[in-house]
């Protein structure tokens, strides 16, 4: 039972579109665009969550609108032209048709994208002040390109009308073109759009009321607006509710999508896109200040990844809309869930920021637990049952063999999950014992119960053998064995070097002095620093890489960092660790920089090292010799999206997934097992 | 001595009616009431051998005694008083035929006292009760003896006095009884059974269970002293044999609540009558205290007199102890009287129940929500509203569409309206609360004004009858709004799924695995007697379906009736759990039911129980399989 649940499903109209539940998704840029266009891919995924019985779903965060705001950077759309209308006007019949509303957002980036990408057009701005995350420096706009971009606005407007859309807002926050007007610190016009707020809202009432003109009063259109900036030259609290109450008060817009913070540097960027290292709803108070003020519908997103606390948020009148874009990530199922009385089954976000930290490097958004979301094409959301009854035994309860376990199961099957250890989780357990990334645990807990509720045989404690598997009688052996962290190459390594999962589990607790030397880039070495920093370590992590955590993207890299500056951690990049050596009852760590060749010492009282894993194999290679497949993935048939083309009746299909065929991540462990075992 | 037994019989008639007479000017204390005489007189057979006897049957043991007991004391007596006739008092043969009635009547008395002595049963009255069979033994050994020495031909010994003595004894003791102990039901309970205040419920119909209307212009509102009662209901408490079958189909006194009808009852009695024997039956659970008045006719409700609050807002209006009181008596007509007189001239309700009325008074809806909002369960989908256009049905909403929980209900059973292709609308913004609540919450002014709105909002439109998945307002639109004029054919959406797969607009296919066991609703089954249609329909769905022991019209509350979850008096367990605990000893992995309430209160208990899901739901889901 989730308290005032009920309070999310309660309709809400605004003019004369009603939204059948209060529950929504942002508009935001998963990378699916095709050719600046919303094409399959990117209508499937949003479809995904409209049969999932959302109420509103936005695409197209950051949609151009101009031909000097390049879509091309992270797959965009572009609304730039009446090309998109059709692709609009399916995307839109295809969300329809599962009751849900659709919206998209439209901005001109400003001096917030690069010039090399599409046009080759110089960025834009207010004033030419160059932008610490995109590093371009702007053209500071003429009159001629004021009145162009407010045309772009007014006609993009229309081709969303056109398009069948239920309406669409315009980005003011992230440090867009708009909200570059109003931040005293971008904006250093001296002409009617410069100086005073009211000079400074100028250009967004042109453009506001430019699309009003366009498409007329009863087209719902909105703003999304940070609700105070928090920088010192930025805009204040203050400033920001009188921007959106002199917006409302106009008319101009018919709800308010509200935010904290911006975006203009990595910090920043981070903490507008909380990860796990946040609590859930940092921001709600921003939202419900602005709807004290206002008269028109209030969004919010930033975190807000279970039902509890979005229906506080409504229930409260903190918002109209709660906004859980990264949840339906997650699971595009959520409200149907909810209102079939399914709550637990709700697959919640951990807030990994997996989705996007993806498309911040160029990938598209894949959710680090659910490989299904944006691969609707292909992969199933709700798994069908298998005419044919197997016997399936799964080896290992770690993400790969829990979702082996589970899709096996959703099929109909007779599954068997052995796991040596006490618990599930493989070596998601370990990465949540690192401080601010216990949250990860949740994809655990998420399996755990569906495999329980499925009915899966769960032996745990107990370690599989070829007999144990073989007295199973089973038509498939699924090994999901994971992983054991390597040593690496450095001389004197396997002896005197303990790894961060022997900090992790508590094998070895070190104390003193601590070199922490990386190989791979990712959280495993920077959480595992903190965590010794914290503990009172002097900590100093080398890693081969042009800077610490190199892996790790947009919303988990500045955290990582302002931790590790906070905690005094030495960072050391472009090194690479030679050798180990005893000293007395120390120490010695011999490192190389790999530019010059040159060569350090440290005398430390612990080296720790993170080198990746290492496949458990030996259970595989035991199965591989009896198995009707020798172990071969056909890897066709699952790029076919086809069942593996062997024989059962000749004897057991051996398979193995996740980081027991090769150290990866969570969201490929996971994948594999899914894409095997739907057509099992 | 020939003439000594039929002198006793004579003496004993005597006795009793004088003692008849006595208890009468207390009877006469209530209020006047219209009954129909020769009626009721003329139907006191059928009532006694058909009505009484159905009830009384359930106990089988209980039966066979009554049958033994009862039959053998009144043949007994008559033929003994007869024995005054020369010819008959004068036949050996005669007085054989009245020893053996006796003989019978011992026999009977054996089975009073076998099951009062060693061990009486919890549920039975102790204290004066004790003495019935003693009693009885004396009259009926007593009369044996006697009447078989005349049989033998001895008409004056000593043993023949001695007999009589012991006859007498017994018949005296029993005559006299009537007035104030165990053989007040019998007489009590025939003059009741004639003056019957829901003679309706006799007819074979539906069950006549819609409260009376109350005038809300009469001086005083409701029931404070007994004196308020109608002087044919002060009757029926006399009918009360004590034999607590209320007390152990009572859910409130299972959870326990302090409420037990067979006591409420007593102490209605007690509270107008100076002399009553002491009460000595199960007490009310947890009893609160209570400082009781000693004069009679005192106000009956409140912390200083005989019945405490908690006691009258324990009862859930379920009507278990009605369905199995064995002398027809009408409890919750008196709890609901009594509520009245609590609300509407003292205001005494209890905290959250009082919260709940004010929502009623200025939203016309339970939790103070907009009307408009009871449509918002459909989550988009689309929902006719009634307009100008006749419609086939007016599906009525209720207070679950409120609800989230129900809203799957709902939404399942609009569905399958659609799917039917069913031509039906709702009321939308115009449905108000029916009142239900209100007025089992004594709050008749509420209620009235509910009902007198909805009525005129009825009124307005054009169908062809009202279909609701909610048996408390199927009871009030079907049988409590007729007191103003509005009559309406209303169905259950159990009957009318039933209707439509039987049709074969809607082809359930088999759900299969899993078995059901189906919770009766009180409004539905009680209430109505409809307990049929709901069996029917989960028989076609393909499930292992298995009662629980208490089902149908027997059927256990799940605590949601009568203001019980607002007034939330506390007990040492909730019923809800005591049912779901029932509904596991089937093993059952469903548990089936078919009203909002229900569904709350059972879908409400913790821990690992069965699923909750309404026939609709089930029905849905058996649809989708078929399909």
């Amino acid at each position: 039972m989730i308290a005032n649940a009920d309070a999310l499903l309660k309709p809400l109209t605004i003019k004369g579109l009603t939204i059948r539940n209060r529950v929504m998704s942002t508009s935001h840029a998963p990378g699916y665009g095709q050719d600046g266009k919303p094409q399959e891919r990117y209508q499937l995924y949003h479809a995904e969550k409209a049969k999932g019985g959302i109420g509103l779903t936005m695409f197209g965060g950051s949609s151009s609108v101009a031909l000097d705001s390049p879509a091309a950077p992270w797959n965009q759309i572009s609304v730039a032209d009446d090309s998109v209308v059709p692709f609009f006007q399916q995307f839109a019949d295809r969300v329809h048709a599962h009751g849900a509303k659709l919206m998209i957002q439209l901005t001109h980036m400003g001096r917030r994208t690069k010039y090399d990408t599409e046009n080759w057009f110089p960025t834009l701005s207010a004033s030419a002040m160059r932008e610490p995350a995109s590093r371009t420096i702007p053209k500071e706009m003429e009159q001629e390109d004021i009145d162009r971009v407010v045309r772009d606005f007014a006609a993009a407007a229309r081709r969303c009308k056109e398009g069948g859309l239920d309406g669409c807002e315009v980005s003011a926050a992230h440090g867009h073109l708009i909200d570059q007007f109003w931040s005293p610190g971008v904006n250093r016009r001296t002409d009617k759009y410069g100086g005073s707020l009211e000079n400074r809202m100028r250009f967004g009432i042109e453009v506001l009321e430019a699309m009003r003109a366009e498409v007329g009063d009863d087209y719902v259109i909105g703003i999304r607006m940070s609700g105070d900036e928090m920088i010192a030259d930025g805009l204040s609290h203050e400033d920001c509710l009188t921007i959106a109450s002199e917006y409302a008060r106009r008319g101009l817009v018919d709800f308010l999508n509200i935010l904290g913070g911006q975006a203009r540097d990595h910090i920043a960027h981070a903490i507008s896109l909380p990860n796990m290292s946040f609590p859930v709803a940092p921001f709600l108070f921003l939202p419900s200040a602005v709807k004290r003020e206002v008269d028109v519908a209030v969004f919010h997103a930033q975190r807000v990844t279970d039902l509890a606390t979005a229906a506080r948020a409504v229930s409260e009148g903190h918002v109209d809309m709660v906004a859980m874009t990264r949840a339906h990530i997650a699971d595009p199922h959520l409200v149907k869930k909810l209102s079939e009385g399914r709550a637990d089954d709700i697959r919640q976000c951990v807030g990994a920021g997996y989705c996007i930290d993806r498309i911040y490097v160029g990938g598209d958004a894949l959710c680090i637990q659910n490989a299904a979301t944006g691969r609707e094409a292909t992969m199933p959301h709700v798994i069908a049952k298998a005419d044919v009854r197997r016997k399936v035994v799964v080896v290992g309860a770690g993400p790969a063999g829990l979702e082996a376990a589970r899709v096996a199961a959703e099929r109909g099957h007779s599954v068997v999950l052995f796991e040596k250890e006490k618990l599930a989780g493989g070596q998601i357990g370990i990465a949540a014992k690192a401080g601010w990334r216990e949250a990860l645990s949740g994809v655990t807990r998420w399996l755990v119960g569906q495999v329980t509720k499925l009915g899966v045989d769960l032996r745990f404690g107990t370690a599989a053998t070829e007999e144990a598997i073989l007295a199973e009688r089973p038509d498939v052996v699924i090994v999901a064995t994971g992983g054991l962290p390597s040593r690496g190459p450095a001389k004197g390594a396997a002896e005197h070097a303990v790894t961060t999962w022997d900090v992790l589990t508590g094998a070895v607790e070190p104390t003193g002095s601590v070199l922490l030397y990386d190989e791979m880039g990712q959280h495993n070495a920077a959480s595992t620093a903190e965590l010794l920093a914290k503990r009172g370590c002097l900590v100093e992590l080398a890693t081969h890489d042009r800077m610490v955590g190199e892996e790790l993207g947009a919303t988990n890299q500045p955290v990582h960092l302002r931790e590790l500056y906070k905690l005094g951690v030495i960072m050391t990049p472009n090194m690479e660790l030679i050798e180990i050596y005893p000293e007395g009852n120390r120490l010695v760590a011999a490192l190389r920089n790999t530019m010059t060749d040159a060569e350090e010492e440290r005398v430390v009282d612990r080296v720790i090292v993170e080198h990746g894993t290492l496949p458990v194999d030996a259970l595989f290679f035991g199965l591989k010799g009896g198995s009707v497949n020798q172990g071969v993935l056909d890897q066709a048939a699952i790029v076919r999206g086809e069942p593996q083309p062997y024989d059962l009746a000749k004897g057991y299909a051996l398979y193995r997934v996740g980081d027991a065929v090769a150290g990866r991540n969570i969201h490929a462990a996971i994948y594999d097992a899914l894409r095997l075992c739907k057509d099992l | 001595m020939t003439y000594a037994l039929p002198a006793l019989v004579f003496v004993m008639v005597a006795l009793a009616t004088v003692q008849t007479l006595r208890r009468a000017a207390w009877w006469r204390l209530g209020a006047a009431a219209p009954v129909a005489w020769g009626a009721g007189l003329l139907a006191l057979p059928k009532r006694y051998l058909v009505d009484v006897h159905h009830v009384v049957a359930r106990d089988a043991y209980a039966s066979r005694m009554h049958a033994v007991v009862a039959g053998g004391l009144l043949a007994a007596t008559l033929l003994a008083a007869l024995a005054a006739l020369p010819p008959l008092g004068g036949s050996r043969i005669y007085w054989a035929a009245v020893a053996l009635a006796f003989g019978v009547t011992a026999a009977g008395a054996v089975l009073v006292g076998a099951r009062r002595y060693p061990k009486r049963p919890k549920r039975l009255s102790g204290g004066g009760f004790q003495i019935l069979p003693v009693l009885l033994l004396a009259y009926a050994f007593g009369g044996l003896a006697a009447a078989l020495l005349l049989a033998f031909g001895v008409a004056s010994a000593p043993a023949l006095v001695a007999a009589v003595a012991l006859a007498a004894g017994g018949g005296l003791g029993l005559a006299y009884e009537v007035r104030s102990g165990p053989m007040r039901h019998a007489v009590a309970g025939a003059l009741h059974l004639i003056a019957h205040p829901r003679p309706r419920r006799f007819d074979g119909g539906a069950p006549d269970a819609a409260l009376v209307a109350l005038d809300l212009d009469a001086p005083r509102l409701g029931v404070e002293t007994p004196a308020d009662l109608a002087w044919n209901r002060l009757l029926s408490f006399d009918a009360c044999i004590q034999c607590g079958r209320c007390e152990s189909a009572c859910p409130a006194f299972a959870a326990g609540q302090p409420l037990n009808p067979k006591r409420l009852i007593q102490d209605l009695v007690a509270a107008a009558t100076a002399d009553e024997r002491a009460y000595a039956g199960s007490p009310y659970p947890n009893a609160r205290d209570v400082a009781a008045p000693t004069e009679p006719l005192f106000r009956v409700i409140g912390e200083g007199a005989r019945i405490h609050p908690d006691t009258l807002w324990s009862c859930t209006t379920c009507r278990a102890c009605v369905e199995e009181c064995p002398m027809m008596i009408e409890h919750v007509d008196a709890i609901v009287s009594l509520r009245r007189h609590q609300t509407l001239e003292l205001g005494a309700v209890p905290a959250k129940a009082a919260a709940t009325l004010d929502n009623l008074r200025a939203a016309e809806e339970l939790g103070g929500r907009p009307l408009a909002a009871r449509v918002d369960f459909a989550a988009g989908a689309p929902l006719p509203v009634i307009g100008e256009r006749e419609v086939d049905v007016l599906l009525w909403l209720g207070e679950g569409a409120y609800d989230l929980r129900y809203g799957r209900t709902l939404r399942a059973l609009v569905k399958l309206l659609n799917m039917a292709k069913v031509d039906f609308a709702v009321l939308g913004a115009e449905e108000r609360d029916t009142g239900d609540l209100a007025r089992r919450l004594g709050d008749e002014a509420t209620y009235q004004t509910l009902a007198r709105a909805n009525v005129a909002t009825l009124a307005r439109h054009r169908f062809k009858r009202i279909v609701t998945s909610d048996p408390h307002a199927l009871h009030a639109l079907r049988n409590e709004y007729r007191a103003f004029g509005a009559t309406y054919e209303v169905v259950h959406h159990t009957a009318f799924l039933l209707e439509l797969v039987e049709q074969g607009r809607l082809a359930p296919g088999a759900l299969g695995g899993a078995s059901v066991t189906y919770h009766d609703p009180c409004y539905l089954g009680r209430y109505n007697g409809e307990t049929e249609a709901p069996r029917k329909l989960l028989d076609r769905l393909g499930l292992d379906r298995v009662e629980m022991a208490r089902h149908g019209r027997r059927s256990m509350c799940c605590g949601g009736g009568g203001g019980a979850p607002v007034s939330d008096i506390p007990g040492d367990a909730r019923i809800p759990d005591l049912r779901m605990a029932q509904a596991a000893e089937t093993g059952a992995g469903i548990v089936a039911v078919a009203c909002p309430t229900c569904t709350a209160m059972l879908e409400g208990v913790t821990g690992r129980t069965a699923e909750v899901k309404d026939i609709a739901e089930l029905l849905l889901a058996s649809v989708e399989a078929g399909r």
